[in-house]
């Protein structure tokens, strides 16, 4: 096992003697492209919907309860999906979410909320990650596409036009402080600021 | 009222049986109402059906709707879509529960729904009024199929003090 | 707002005219009037028009109008507190198209049933109903009369219709819209012990440590109930609650096992727990030794359609033996409900097996005090009086039953479903007080009570209300009286069943209501009807709870109570008309006399003066009769119940009580029956005592599950269930017609599954129909409201006049209530 290895390194580590430099070059360019192509395209597989909801977990929960919500079904059609308010945008950000994600994967192999029940245990605490992410970013995924410079209060209701042209935007509050619980049910809310 | 009934009713009848006075009140036969008296039904008659009406929009402009006597519990003047009320959850007492309403300034839940069975004051609301949505509703933006002709009692107060007055 | 500011403003505009003109206005203290001479209100009780818990509301009336309206803080059923429908009760008799006259289809001034509707006097609708009675009796005797009536009927109004069927027109052909909605109930009740209405009562609510929703929506159906329910779990919070029921609605909010199974497999769940009791040795063996017997239940008992339905033509049992039963051992039952093992039920049902054990075990768990409810679920079933059998074989089998906490608990839709239709007897084949007109015994007791010749009974049953649509349709019953129901919009099968009879020639329909209905539009002749506060009445409620009320305000002139109706008509028939002559022999006093002399001024029911009613109180009725008539009826009716387990108090304790449970025994109300120390009833020593049945034991049945009359397939690929919302009274007749009830919940809407709706393309709001084998109804799809149906399944509620969901249900019944099952039928749903 080890001579292998051995074998392996000193090719790796040797000099070429039969490409061209040029060659190399380009084909490592390729190369690199394609594996890294790759990776990307497999990283965003993992960030469709289709990829989430394939795990039952997402499906019978989270998902099931998205679809009446606004941020499913609303008059102008756009819709979020899961990654666009559940993975950062920024790919150093993305990269930092998808390394935690391995602790996902490990609660799927081993069924942790594989009931609803079991789902359910866990909900406030799940659900804090993602308040905690989003308060500590300020709710950055929300404003991807609610952009503060660009709401018309005219627009929105009074009680919402109110609280957004004080509390938002003195940047007393941020979304998620008031937005909990808008896309899927909430846990239990006992000792959470604003309850 | 009762004559406004009367009135109709008769009048219908005449314009059955003359077609004289037809072009009068042409919208009353429109609608075939002497032989299909099913208000709520817009006088369709039973073996068809009328187009049904869009959803309509819930009210959400945060006005107070005058309340018909002092108990009627207050209708809801917004919309409550996604508002969970459950064993985890009272989205309703974020805004107005006693501890709530300074922050929201929303109406406080009457000191009502701080009382048990026995009348009794409880620290926080009961239990027994968990249920918002039991007694409060939200209203849609529809014209009612038929009026009400209930009379508010003001309307019976304000007639005798101005008979007191011309004694 | 602006309407009361600018009302103040003028009240001031007119203070400051005054004051000017040198008067004082003595009522107004600044801009409030405080002089109690104006704002006195006079303040009375009266049980909730509405849904079968019974609450007390106080009812606030000012100058001939009902003001006001609040829950009655000394009722013990509600203690102040009304659902959104009971807190605007205030505006339900204030709807503008309240009928005040007669209308009779006319043609040239002559009754014509293709004729258009005319306004005519009470006397000329009089004089056309009894020329087609008595036409009616002469031509196909009295089987070709009938009367559908209500559970909103008060008692003395069913009391009254009852007489003048039975023994007044002699035709059983009566019976209430409450077949539609508790029939499966009695049915269980008689089955498994011998004696109708719950053995509990609703302090159940306050003791349980666990409580299990069998298709019962309470959150929406029973919402005071619920606040109780809710009360209970919240605050003791040790406390469970499980809900079955084919899809998710409100009570689901509070389940902390919720369980959405497939329509129909209710049965087999109840044998699973039965089978758990079992296998985990939990049965209370003493108990089961002492007071239960086993039997095993014929099975294959078709589904109470028309005799040449195919489903009629395979079925072995469904004709008079379907109810029957043989006695068995324990083993034999416990060899019976072994077949549904955890594994088979979650694979039928679809209720995961984890789910299925924690239920259960609330049964199981012999410290555990269970009540169970049920409503429309379990009744509107085609096996429903199983269904009732099969959950009280649970209690039976753990001995949880009839002690504080321990209950099963059949929940009644109407307000007087208890007191008027099952207690009084309108149904096909009942007399008052438990007893039926195919028991000789039964038959010549209330002949006896009644003052009438032996014979004046008919033994035969009637047609019961599924029945009576196809008799009318079949041309067999030709004068048909509807009244206090709107059974053109809640009959199942409307097009084919329901208005076909209406609408035949051969039959004359006369509907009595305070509002143009749609069964009025189907109606020959509409009699203008006086409601609620406007007459005298009693009520009675689930939980066996007898509730009186005054006449608070005088109706719309011309329109007249149901009993008046009823007692008036009777003034026009002499005996003559309807008895044959050999009865007329045996008593021959009643010769040249009116029913309305032989059944009411003659007898018992005219007993009680005027004398006897309060000088202050209206009673619009009782002065034109001129005796207090509802106080006769009442005290007539009771002697059919005292002494015989359904003893009610003398009727003037009534207006002072917040309502007694029956049997009410030396002035003691009954909270816990069948149960010693709380049933006077209950021998001494027996400590339980069934004693509805002569062994004083009830019965645990052998039951198994069933296949529904329709279930989806490739074309109609749906299940269909329809219902009831918080917001509307049953059709809408009265709710609708307030407009914040209106403006909250204005049409019936289909609840769909978004992944159904998006399987065929629709969204919500888009115009659909609902497409049955029967017929079709137009509606619009919400994907996101209050109900969520899994896939497969829709719900649309049938409180909306103007889309009729009853064009595509399905008439089925179960054979043995005769109730109709209205939450499964297989449809589709396209696009319109």
């Amino acid at each position: 096992m080890k001579k292998l290895f051995l074998i392996g390194w000193r090719t790796l580590t040797k000099p070429s003697g039969y490409y061209s430099l040029g060659a190399l070059v380009i084909g490592g360019f390729i190369a690199g492209i394609i594996f890294w192509g790759g990776f990307n395209t497999a990283l965003e597989v993992t960030n469709t919907e289709e990829f989430c909801i394939s795990c039952h977990e997402m499906e019978n929960n989270v998902y099931e309860e998205l679809k009446p919500t606004i941020h499913f079904t609303n008059r102008s059609g756009v819709r979020a999906t899961c990654p666009d308010c559940h993975v950062p945008h920024k790919w150093t950000d993305k990269i930092a979410r998808k390394m935690q994600a391995s602790k996902e994967v490990w609660g799927t192999i081993f069924g942790t909320i594989n009931t609803r029940e079991k789902f359910l245990v866990h909900r406030k605490r799940l659900a804090q990650n993602e308040w905690t992410r989003l308060k500590a970013n300020d709710s950055l995924e929300c404003r991807n596409c609610h952009n503060f410079d660009y709401m018309d209060f005219t627009e929105q209701s009074e009680r919402a036009a109110y609280q957004h042209s004080t509390a938002l935007a003195s940047g007393e509050k941020t979304c998620i402080d008031c937005h909990k619980g808008i896309a899927h049910h909430l846990p239990n809310m006992e000792g959470v600021e604003g309850w | 009222m009762k004559k406004f009934n009367l009135a109709v009713i008769a009048s219908l009848l005449v314009l059955a049986v003359s077609p004289s006075l037809y072009s009068l009140a042409a919208y009353a036969t429109d609608k075939e109402t002497i032989n299909t008296p099913a208000t709520l039904r817009d006088h369709t008659p039973i073996m068809t059906q009328k187009e049904p009406n869009q959803i309509p929009k819930v009210v959400n402009k945060d006005i107070k709707q005058g309340r018909n006597y002092p108990m009627q519990p207050p209708v809801i003047p917004h919309t409550i879509r996604g508002y969970e009320v459950n064993t985890m959850n009272n989205k309703c007492m974020s805004c107005h529960s006693r501890h709530r309403t300074e922050k929201s300034q929303a109406p406080m839940v009457s000191v009502t729904h701080y009382m048990d069975r026995d009348g009794n004051f409880l620290a926080d609301v009961s239990p027994r009024r968990y249920f918002c949505n039991q007694c409060h509703v939200t209203q849609v933006d529809a014209e009612p199929l038929v009026e009400n002709t209930f009379t508010d009692m003001n309307s019976l107060m304000k007639k005798k003090t101005i008979k007191t007055e011309s004694h | 707002m602006t309407i009361n500011r600018r009302e103040f403003i003028k009240a001031n505009a007119i203070a400051a005219a005054a004051a000017v003109a040198g008067v004082s206005v003595p009522a107004m203290a600044s801009n409030l009037i405080t002089s109690s001479d104006i704002t006195k209100l006079k303040w009375d009780k009266a049980p909730c028009r509405f849904c079968g818990t019974g609450c007390s509301v106080n009812v606030g009336v000012m100058d001939g109008k009902v003001v006001a309206t609040h829950g009655d803080i000394k009722s013990p059923v509600n203690k102040g507190l009304n659902c959104v429908k009971g807190y605007f009760l205030s505006k339900i008799m204030y709807g503008k198209d309240r009928l005040t006259q007669p209308l009779l289809r006319m043609s040239n001034g002559k009754y014509d049933k293709q004729g258009e509707f005319t306004p005519i006097s009470w006397d000329q609708a009089f004089d056309v109903m009894a020329e087609k009675a008595k036409t009616t009796l002469t031509e196909n005797g009295p089987e070709a009369v009938g009367m559908f009536g209500s559970g909103q009927w008060t008692v003395q109004e069913g009391y009254a219709a009852v007489k003048l069927m039975k023994a007044g027109f002699r035709t059983n052909n009566i019976d209430p819209n409450a077949r539609h909605c508790m029939a499966s109930a009695v049915g269980g009740f008689m089955r498994t012990f011998g004696i109708d209405e719950p053995m509990g009562c609703y302090d159940d609510l306050e003791a349980a440590d666990a409580f299990v929703l069998w298709g019962s929506n309470m959150a929406e159906m029973h919402p005071i109930l619920w606040t109780r329910l809710t009360d209970r779990r919240l605050s003791a919070p040790h406390v469970k609650v499980a809900i079955l029921s084919t899809f998710e609605h409100r009570s689901f909010d509070l389940a902390d096992n919720g369980m959405v199974f497939t329509p129909q497999t209710d049965l087999a769940i109840l044998n699973y727990i039965a089978n758990y009791i079992i296998q985990t040795d939990r049965v209370n063996t003493e108990f089961v030794n002492k007071h239960t017997n086993f039997r095993l239940g014929e099975t294959d008992i078709g589904y109470g359609l028309r005799p040449e339905h195919p489903l009629e033509q395979v079925a072995k049992n469904n004709g008079k033996t379907a109810g029957s039963s043989t006695p068995i051992s324990f083993n034999e039952y416990a060899k019976f409900v072994s077949t549904y093992t955890a594994e088979y039920t979650a694979k039928l049902s679809g209720v995961p097996e984890h789910k299925l054990k924690a239920l259960a075990e609330l049964y199981a768990d012999p410290k555990v005090k269970v009540t169970s409810f049920w409503t429309m679920g379990f009744n509107q079933h085609t096996r429903g009086v199983w269904a009732n059998n099969l959950v009280y074989n649970i209690h039976l089998l753990t001995g949880k039953i009839s002690t504080p906490g321990n209950s099963p608990f059949s929940l009644t839709g109407q307000p007087s479903a208890c007191g008027t239709a099952r207690e009084v007897g309108t149904f096909s084949h009942r007399l008052p007080a438990d007893m039926v007109v195919t028991n000789p015994k039964h038959r010549a007791t209330a002949e006896k009570i009644w003052g009438l010749p032996e014979g004046t009974v008919p033994p035969k049953p009637g047609y019961h209300a599924a029945l009576q649509n196809r008799m009318l349709k079949d041309g067999k019953l030709n004068f048909y009286w509807v009244q206090c129901n709107n059974n053109m919009q809640a009959a199942a099968n409307i097009n084919e069943e329901v208005y076909p009879g209406y609408r035949n020639p051969k039959n004359f329909v006369v509907v009595s209501d305070p509002y143009p209905t749609v069964t009025a539009q189907a109606a020959d002749l509409i009699l203008p009807t006086a409601m609620w506060v406007e007459k005298e009445g009693v009520y009675g409620n689930a939980e066996r709870r007898t509730q009186s009320w005054y006449q608070m305000v005088e109706s719309p002139e011309g329109a007249k109570s149901d009993l008046w109706q009823l007692v008036e008509f009777s003034k026009r028939l002499k005996v003559e008309d309807v008895w044959p002559e050999e009865l007329i022999a045996k008593k021959a006093g009643v010769r040249g006399k009116t029913l309305f002399d032989v059944l009411y001024k003659d007898s018992a029911v005219g007993k009680f003066s005027l004398d006897e009613i309060p000088e202050d109180r209206l009673n619009d009725d009782a002065r034109d009769f001129g005796f207090y008539i509802q106080k006769g009826l009442f005290e007539e009716y009771a002697t059919f119940g005292r002494g015989h387990a359904h003893d009610l108090a003398p009727y003037d304790t009534y207006h002072k009580e917040r309502g007694l449970r029956w049997p009410v025994v030396d002035g003691k109300e009954t909270q816990w029956r069948f149960k010693e120390g709380s049933d006077p009833y209950a021998k001494k020593g027996s400590n339980w005592d069934f004693y509805g049945n002569k062994d004083g034991r009830a019965n645990i049945f052998a039951l198994p599950y069933e296949p529904p009359a329709e279930s989806p397939d490739e074309e109609y690929d749906l299940w269909l269930s329809t219902g009831r919302v918080l917001e509307h009274w049953h059709s809408g007749s009265m709710t609708q017609r307030v407009p914040e009830l209106y403006k909250s919940m204005p049409d019936a809407l289909v609840y769909m599954h978004p992944d159904d709706a998006k399987k065929r393309g629709m969204r919500r709001g888009d115009l659909v129909k609902l497409i049955s084998r029967r017929g079709e109804v137009q509606t619009r799809v919400e994907t996101r409201g209050r109900n969520k149906p899994p896939k497969g399944l829709v719900y649309m509620p049938w409180f909306d006049a103007s889309r009729l969901v009853n064009k595509v249900t399905l008439d089925a019944t179960d054979p043995l209530s005769k109730q109709t099952d209205y939450k499964k039928c297989a449809i589709k749903i396209e696009k319109v």
